[in-house]
């Protein structure tokens, strides 16, 4: 196979530092990663694109040595080489920046660095700590940090935490390092810093495997790109060769229409949220708004600029400092408990932590927001508890053989239509929805998308958290924008369109 | 198009298996694991008649069922308090106070009814009490629990000031020591708290909120469970059944003193852990509790009917416990994300 | 931003300990409540400000500092040790009986560190191997060595200790008496072995972030078991000094002394969860226990309320550190 390369490298072909051949991984009942062949070149920025499930996080698993492959090799410029442990992958130079990080929070920067390879003291088993901070200290100055080593890990943000992460990959003389998402929590300014830092490390020569679904980012850092479906390594493209949607399509597996379309709502119903002047401990500040039955109204904005924290304080998931929250006419004073009994619904950020009891049953999650009102003498019935069950199960269509199947079982679209089940079946009326299609295939979103057009067209009021500007672009009648924990401005249906969002969104600059 | 999930799928194979395989498959989780238990406890009971001629004598079958209704009735409240993946460590200790407080007053007053009111009244005091520092001072259950504990003991202690009171009226003594129809009143007792329990956790949606609170306790709240009233619900509930626990036990001793049913805290966990019921929340059952109960009491029987030193008893319930959360674990481990 | 794992200086200049106390945030909650309570037993008592009570309560303090200093490390590994004062007590009713029989202390001695070990490794395979919650496995090994102490003693007590037992507690060297020696020396070598040490930094680990220890290749369940390993082998260095002091081994000695370690520790602003540590917060919260038991005694309050009284400490710490939004 021919290795298309960049016309600015030298013509002759190099060896990878890491090639990868026909790995494969299977976990029981799943193939996770299907003969994926792949190489990576000292000093380039390779993109791995892939839709939650294709096996990009069992491929970083498998690269750091936290699993061994079933079958396939492994060369390391071109000298075959066995992965079976973190140790071998750390001898090979083998990084990996996962996005929950590795880091403990009570031992200082220089700690955590050196963790597990503190240099000796001068008994056996003293640690230098002096030696441990100059060394540290020369990390963290190539690439260009200004914390002090001592500095407790805890006490940092999280952009801030995830530099201490690529130091502490540099100190094990990573040359080959693999980054998760890096900028998922990152502000603009720290995702700057973060290319710089690519940057350095790219003229220094080190490979690097950055998994990302912001196809900004993809084009802008990425060199080559790969992308997996279930398991398999589908496609390679040059970044200059190539566009987002078939990127998308590649991804997905067949052409996908992005653009959702819907009817806007012509006449807005009755007043379903207002909030005025909220202020919350959370970070949001003064934070005006309104939605009204029949509108999808979007609440956009970067990550970090408040919009779960306005979701939470408006469901009373967290108290509020100042301001009222009124949900159809009522205030909202208490906790979620409250905000149920008023007709709000809250979809949250993370399903599986958040929205859904995972060893229990689909049902069980259906008829949980519901129980008051299907059984107000407090005897439960199970077979009317089924039989509802059965209902939204159809009505959804959720992909279960019933009622009773365990709902951590189910893929992540289904699960979230449990969650949005749960809420039809307590009758709300408002529905906010986080980020309602994070880690759902492109199918299954088209599905939700549909469902939630059909809840508005049932004279319900939604109010919808994305990160995905073609989403909110798309499928809101207007949306709020965000910026830094306030309400940066709002932006009517015909004045909608990622650029304005976005400057919204940004500091003038 | 479908995601793959990496956890084995419940049941998945029921579809292949066939006929009594297939049957035992399709059952859902909670029966399976009860009828394990089941059948432990009739091996148990075959054992024990082979073991010893005295096992299967009326007097003995009648001390075990006395025993074990006591062990169940106390275990049956903190059964619910484990299934909100809690803990209450304090049972023990809130026995020996509520049983010296209704002592005390029955001494004083020689009125049965105040002390039967007050012995109830204190454990479920001493049950909220634990709950508001769970769910108001956010402190971890088995902190908080057992610092209640010690405060408990102490405060028992101090009242009682290192003496016995004993001598009850018979009225009294009946409920521990008494029989209707040759079956003791404490039996009884365990067999309508069954009823109770098993009804309130299975049939009544606190008892839905309550498995959803220890499955998942954020997921329940933001799904308007009222969690933290749940919580002080349970260890209100473990507390008055503790209450309920040291009248028998008052009554079949026919004594208190300071330190009186202090030892129970640990069969108690120890049958609801045996029981099947998890110790991370959301799985379990009141009849596993009262089975439970039965292959504790059962263990503890033989072990007296073989002339084992009593001594060896916590230490035999020691390992018991640690073997079924071993087991729990092995068969849980893949179910926890 | 505090910054509390820069390990104290050695005292050498005690103005510059007391600004690192200022600064470590929930330990100075822990000294604060110690003096509070110096001050308020020596107001309603008259002995307490004796010179011989304040050195009786140190003294009296070693043997809890000698179980709190390992509890530490357990506690912050998000583990617990409930079985510690069983333990104890059955180490205090071996080294005992082995002493009684041999009329020495050193096979006595060998004797009780066999038991904690053995009790150390049960604990910590249990945890580590086996996945069983700390405070299961505790409990479950509590009534075990409960158990067993009444078993080799029979419930009776052991009494006739050889005197070169009793100068372990009733001893002294430079004017230092024994015990306070004993204690100093285990402080020290976990202060060095926690801040200063590989080990020490990979307990912090083993709280703070057991994955990351694990992807950087450490065996972190041989560091699990050697945590409460150490717990039962400082147990059994305890029952010297238990059995020096009660002249005796008796099968319910130190019945529920873990609970004041667990207590000492709590009030010390020792977290327990994510690896948080303080090892002089727990000296700290040691002298508050020792001094709360203390003054209890002079006003002739029994020990059980004195528990209740420990109890209640705990949760007024506790309370201190969530109203500083410690806890989240």
């Amino acid at each position: 196979m021919t290795i298309p390369h960049d016309p600015a490298a030298p013509a002759t072909p190099r060896v990878p530092i890491l090639e990868l051949r026909g790995i494969s991984k299977r976990f029981t009942g799943v193939q996770a990663l299907d003969d994926v062949s792949f190489e990576l070149h000292e000093g380039e920025v390779h993109m791995l694109l892939g839709e939650n499930g294709a096996g990009k996080s069992t491929l970083m698993k498998v690269l750091c040595g936290a699993h061994t492959a079933d079958a396939g090799e492994f060369f390391h410029r071109g000298e075959p080489v066995v992965i079976g442990g973190p140790a071998d992958a750390q001898r090979l130079g083998i990084a990996v920046i996962f996005q929950e990080f590795t880091l403990v929070p009570y031992l200082s920067v220089a700690q955590n660095i050196f963790l597990g390879r503190e240099p000796r003291g001068r008994l056996p088993g003293l640690v230098d700590h002096a030696r441990m901070r100059r060394e540290a200290q020369v990390i963290m100055d190539q690439l260009g940090m200004t914390l002090r080593p001592d500095t407790v890990v805890a006490t940092l943000g999280v952009a801030q935490q995830q530099m201490v992460e690529i130091a502490k990959a540099l100190s094990q003389q990573a040359r080959i390092v693999v980054l998760d998402e890096p900028t998922a929590a990152l502000s603009d300014n720290e995702t700057e810093k973060l290319f710089a830092m690519i940057e350095t490390l790219k003229r220094q020569g080190v490979a690097m495997v950055y998994i990302s679904h912001r196809m900004a980012e993809v084009f802008s850092m990425g060199d080559r790109i790969t992308v997996l479906r279930d398991g398999k390594k589908v496609g390679f493209r040059m970044p200059g060769e190539t566009a987002p949607d078939e990127l998308v399509s590649l991804m997905v597996g067949r052409k996908v229409d992005m653009s959702y379309s819907r009817t806007y709502c012509a006449a807005p119903g009755e007043l379903a949220l207002r909030l005025q002047g909220v202020s919350a401990r959370s970070g949001i500040q003064d934070v005006s708004l309104e939605v009204r039955a029949g509108e999808i109204v979007g609440l956009a904005g970067l990550v970090g600029s408040g919009r779960t924290e306005v979701a939470r304080a408006i469901f009373g998931a967290d108290p509020i400092a100042a301001g009222r929250i009124e949900i159809f006419g009522r205030p909202q004073t208490g906790g979620p408990t409250q905000a149920r009994r008023l007709g709000a619904a809250l979809i949250p950020e993370s399903r599986k932590a958040q929205g859904l009891a995972l060893i229990r049953s689909v049902g069980e999650n259906l008829v949980l927001a519901s129980l008051p009102r299907l059984f107000p003498s407090g005897l439960f019935s199970p077979s009317k508890a089924a039989a509802q069950a059965r209902e939204l199960i159809t009505r959804l269509r959720i992909a279960t053989p019933g009622p009773d199947r365990r709902v951590g079982v189910l893929s992540g679209g289904n699960q979230q239509k449990v969650v949005i089940g749960k809420w039809l079946s307590a009758e709300a009326k408002l529905f906010i929805f986080d980020e309602p299609t994070r880690g759902i295939d492109v199918g299954a979103k088209a599905e939700i998308f549909s469902l939630i057009d059909a809840l508005v067209r049932k004279g319900a009021a939604v109010l919808m958290i994305s990160s995905e500007l073609s989403e909110i672009v798309n499928v809101c009648d207007r949306t709020y924008v965000m910026r830094e924990g306030r309400v940066a401005g709002e932006l009517a249906r015909d004045a909608m369109s990622e650029e304005a969002i976005l400057t919204l969104g940004m500091h003038h600059a | 198009m479908k995601t793959p999930t990496l956890s084995s799928p419940a049941g998945a194979s029921a579809q292949n298996a066939s006929g009594l395989q297939g049957l035992w498959q399709a059952l859902p989780d909670p029966v399976r694991s009860v009828a394990f238990r089941l059948l432990a406890l009739g091996l148990l009971c075959l054992a024990l008649s082979l073991a010893s001629d005295a096992f299967l004598t009326t007097t003995n079958i009648v001390n075990v069922l006395r025993q074990a209704a006591l062990l169940f009735l106390l275990a049956s409240g903190v059964t619910l308090v484990i299934l909100t993946a809690g803990l209450d460590l304090s049972v023990g200790a809130n026995v020996a106070m509520s049983a010296c407080l209704a002592a005390t007053l029955m001494k004083a007053t020689g009125s049965i009814t105040l002390a039967v009111f007050a012995g109830l009244g204190c454990g479920l005091l001493i049950g909220i009490a634990n709950g508001l520092l769970i769910t108001l001072l956010r402190l971890p259950p088995f902190i908080a629990t057992y610092g209640m504990l010690w405060i408990l003991h102490g405060v028992t202690y101090w009242f009682m000031k290192g003496e016995t009171i004993h001598g009850f009226p018979p009225a009294f003594r009946a409920i521990g020591s008494g029989h209707w129809l040759g079956i003791p009143i404490p039996v009884y007792l365990m067999v309508a708290f069954l009823f109770i329990g098993v009804l309130f956790a299975q049939r009544t949606r606190w008892g839905q909120e309550i498995y959803a609170v220890g499955a998942n306790p954020e997921a329940a709240r933001l799904s308007g469970v009222p969690v933290k009233s749940r919580l002080v619900l349970v260890y209100a509930v473990s507390g008055a059944m503790a209450g309920l626990a040291s009248l028998i036990f008052l009554a079949r001793l026919n004594s208190a003193e300071g330190d009186i049913g202090e030892a129970l805290t640990l069969p108690a966990i120890a049958a609801v852990l045996i029981g099947g019921t998890s110790l991370f929340g959301g799985v379990g059952s009141v009849f596993g509790t009262l089975v439970g109960a039965l292959i504790l009491t059962l263990v503890l029987n033989g072990m007296n009917l073989l002339a084992i030193s009593s001594n060896w008893q916590p230490v035999v319930t020691g390992v018991i416990v640690v073997l079924a959360v071993f087991l729990d674990n092995l068969t849980r481990k893949g179910d926890r994300k | 931003m505090h910054e509390m794992t820069v390990r104290a200086e050695p005292v050498a200049g005690v103005g510059k300990l007391i600004a690192r106390l200022k600064h470590a945030g929930s330990a100075s909650g822990a000294l604060m409540m110690l003096i509070v309570l110096c001050a308020v037993f020596a107001f309603s008592t008259e002995n307490f400000l004796d010179g011989a009570n304040l050195v009786n309560v140190a003294v009296q303090s070693t043997i809890l500092l000698l179980l709190a200093l390992p509890m530490t490390l357990i506690i912050m590994t998000e583990g617990l040790d409930l079985s510690m004062g069983a333990v104890l007590t059955l180490a205090n009713v071996v080294l005992a009986t082995v002493a009684v029989n041999t009329g020495g202390v050193s096979l006595a001695l060998l004797a009780a560190l066999g038991v904690g070990l053995a009790f150390g490794l049960v604990n910590g395979t249990l945890v580590s191997r086996l996945g069983i919650p700390p405070f299961v496995a505790t409990l479950g090994t509590l009534g075990a060595a409960q158990g067993l102490a009444l078993v080799v003693t029979d419930g009776q007590s052991v009494v006739g200790i050889p005197a070169s037992v009793q100068m372990f507690y009733s001893g002294a060297f430079l004017g230092v008496p024994a015990p306070i020696w004993i204690a100093g020396i285990a402080y020290a070598a976990f202060h060095g072995v926690l801040y200063h040490t590989r080990f020490g930094a990979n307990v912090f680990a083993l709280g703070g972030n057991r994955e990351a220890l694990t992807l950087a290749g450490v065996r972190t369940r041989l560091y699990l078991v050697a945590v409460y390993v150490i717990g039962g082998l400082m147990a059994g260095l305890a029952a010297l000094l238990l059995t020096a002091r009660i002249s005796s081994g008796h099968p319910t000695a130190a019945l529920g002394m873990e609970f004041d370690a667990i207590a000492a520790v709590a009030v010390g602003g020792t977290s327990f969860e994510k690896g948080k540590g303080w090892l002089l917060g727990t000296l700290i919260g040691v002298l508050a226990v020792g001094v709360l038991r203390n003054g209890l005694n002079l006003m002739g309050v029994t020990s059980a309320v004195q528990v209740s009284a420990i109890g209640l400490l705990v949760i007024l710490a506790l309370m201190i550190d969530a109203f500083r939004g410690k806890q989240s």
